[in-house]
């Protein structure tokens, strides 16, 4: 995701001098080339999350595309006064990109972790909220973001490496599983696993969160059962997203939201062990769908 | 750059139409700040006759200075001074802080002609003025970037962070000025959190770095003059001023962060020209 993510970077930096990319000392053996290919647009600004947002929208003003990237919850809370006054407010053409979201560096705890980032991103007017579940998600996210002359934040978490075939699955008659981010994977497995039991779903990526696309969701929706995934806590994500679309236009769909329990993590582990002791099981998921699918 | 007696004397009138603008507009609206936009007219008088290369006209042209106040809360201040540059009407003036009116009591990226950016949420001028003086370089646009700050402002990390960017970018197209008027928002700048040795500080950052009374037009220009010939360092000027300064009743006085001239204070004001 990291590779396709600083392949499309290089790729509009070349086609768009008026790019700049600013990292917060973030980026170690990611940027070498591009500091190389664009050395005079791009700037180390130092571990100044705060400061940067506001050079960045400094930058913006001055007509530059700016390309912002720092760790996820440094990207987004450490600094969130200046991205809703800097960014938000004033509207700029600056793009966020919190790299390392949920659990990603497992090994560090919570300091490290953004599983809220979805949650105070999305409250933001202006902003658009990425999420790629799959290289090629990203790519395509990195191109929408560059077409919108505004606010964004792209966030991915470390896994989602490979491509899976055959998306999206749209013949559920059973149930809907939407899913954000790399847990792609994991929900496809669960959606694969359930069909050999009979319970078939429909599987859908939202890779773009805020503003999220009712008119595309209620076509996929149907009136079926809807169940979410993503790596984030419960509250705020995609889940509540589609909680509240579902109340919004009084539809009468079930939500199930699979997610990070809300509470803090206070051990490490591996990213597998600490999604599943923490809300994201696929054999405890699997098992919640079969049982509300039984009801 | 030497004044004559006569350009000063017109300069110190130009401030004190100023200051009665601004304090019928603070009374109109029942609004705060009135004492941090009156600490602040000289500078801003000086910067908008004889620094700034903004056309009001073309308030947006690429090929100009930036001027941000990073102390939003004395925008009444600038609102006049831009209303008498004519980047607007000055009957304009009238609706400030009222209901529906982009003159917010802060400054605000509105779309309100010279207002570069939003700020008074504190610390954010600085930052968004190396921001600006990179673009200007990567554009090789030969203007300058000028950020206005409170003295109790510069508590904020960002303002440190922003001292060693600017300086490691050599910056010598950011030109800060401190209101150093002592006071912040609950007391004496001493006293709430030491500044000093502030010049000190900020050429030990890496600054060129001026020390003026913030009042005295003369010493004002003296210092944009030098600093137009720095080439190598951002610029830092601290001006000494007084909060408050011109209506004798609010000088020095903290309250008038907050509160609006009542009849004592207006009496007095009358007394002096103001009214």
């Amino acid at each position: 995701m990291k590779q396709a993510f600083i392949e499309t970077l290089e790729k509009l930096m070349r086609e768009n001098k008026n790019i700049i990319t600013i990292t917060a000392d973030m980026g170690y053996s990611v940027f070498e080339s591009i500091q190389k290919k664009f050395p005079k647009r791009f700037f180390n600004t130092g571990i100044t999350e705060q400061s940067s947002t506001s050079i960045a929208a400094g930058l913006a003003l001055m007509g530059h595309e700016v390309y912002f990237y720092a760790q996820a919850p440094f990207i987004t809370m450490r600094n969130f006064e200046q991205v809703r006054l800097d960014l938000a407010y004033n509207n700029l053409n600056v793009k966020l990109i919190g790299t390392n979201a949920g659990v990603s560096l497992n090994q560090l705890g919570v300091s490290h972790f953004a599983v809220e980032d979805v949650a105070v991103m999305r409250l933001l007017p202006n902003f658009t909220v990425f999420t790629p579940g799959s290289p090629k998600e990203m790519s395509q996210c990195m191109q929408k973001a560059h077409l919108i002359k505004g606010p964004t934040y792209l966030r991915f978490t470390k896994g989602g490496p490979e491509e899976i075939k055959g998306l999206p699955l749209i013949d559920g008659i059973d149930g809907v599983f939407f899913v954000s981010g790399a847990l792609l994977k994991t929900a496809y497995e669960i959606v694969s696993s359930l069909k050999k039991k009979n319970i078939h779903l429909s599987l859908y990526s939202v890779p773009i969160v805020s503003p999220f696309n009712r008119k595309q969701f209620v076509k996929q929706a149907q009136n079926l059962p809807l169940f979410t995934l993503e790596e984030h806590s419960v509250i705020g994500g995609l889940g509540t997203i589609i909680s509240e679309v579902v109340v919004d236009l009084r539809m009468k769909n079930t939500v199930t939201k699979f997610g990070l329990e809300h509470k803090f993590i206070h051990v490490t582990g591996s990213i597998d062990y600490l999604l599943k002791a923490n809300g994201i099981d696929a054999k405890k998921i699997q098992a919640t769908i079969v049982r509300q699918l039984k009801k | 750059m030497q004044l004559n007696n006569k350009t000063i004397v017109g300069l110190q009138n130009e401030a004190k139409e100023i200051r009665r603008t601004v304090l019928s507009m603070i009374v109109s609206a029942h609004a705060s700040h009135i004492a941090p936009s009156y600490s602040i007219v000289e500078l801003l008088v000086y910067l908008y006759g004889y620094v700034l290369q903004i056309n009001p006209k073309k308030p947006l042209d690429t090929n100009r200075d930036r001027f941000l106040l990073s102390k939003g809360w004395g925008i009444s201040a600038l609102y006049t001074v831009l209303a008498r540059k004519r980047f607007f009407s000055e009957k304009k003036l009238k609706e400030y802080c009222t209901d529906g009116s982009k003159l917010i009591g802060i400054a605000t990226f509105n779309g309100t002609p010279g207002i570069e950016a939003s700020t008074g949420s504190i610390g954010h001028g600085l930052p968004l003025g190396i921001g600006m003086a990179l673009g200007m370089r990567l554009q090789s646009i030969k203007k300058k970037v000028y950020v206005l700050m409170g003295d109790g402002e510069i508590d904020e990390g960002t303002t440190w962070e922003s001292a060693l960017i600017a300086s490691h970018h050599k910056l010598s197209n950011l030109i800060a000025i401190i209101d150093y008027n002592k006071w912040q928002s609950f007391g004496r700048t001493n006293e709430v959190l030491n500044l000093e040795p502030l010049a000190a500080k900020w050429k030990a950052f890496g600054w060129n770095v001026l020390e003026i009374d913030g009042h005295d037009f003369q010493e004002i220009a003296d210092a944009f003059a030098s600093v137009a010939q720095e080439k190598s360092r951002p610029s830092m000027i601290i001006a000494h001023t007084i909060k408050g300064k011109g209506l004798s009743a609010i000088e020095d006085k903290n309250d008038y962060h907050y509160k609006t001239p009542r009849e004592a204070e207006l009496a007095v004001a009358k007394k002096e020209g103001l009214l």
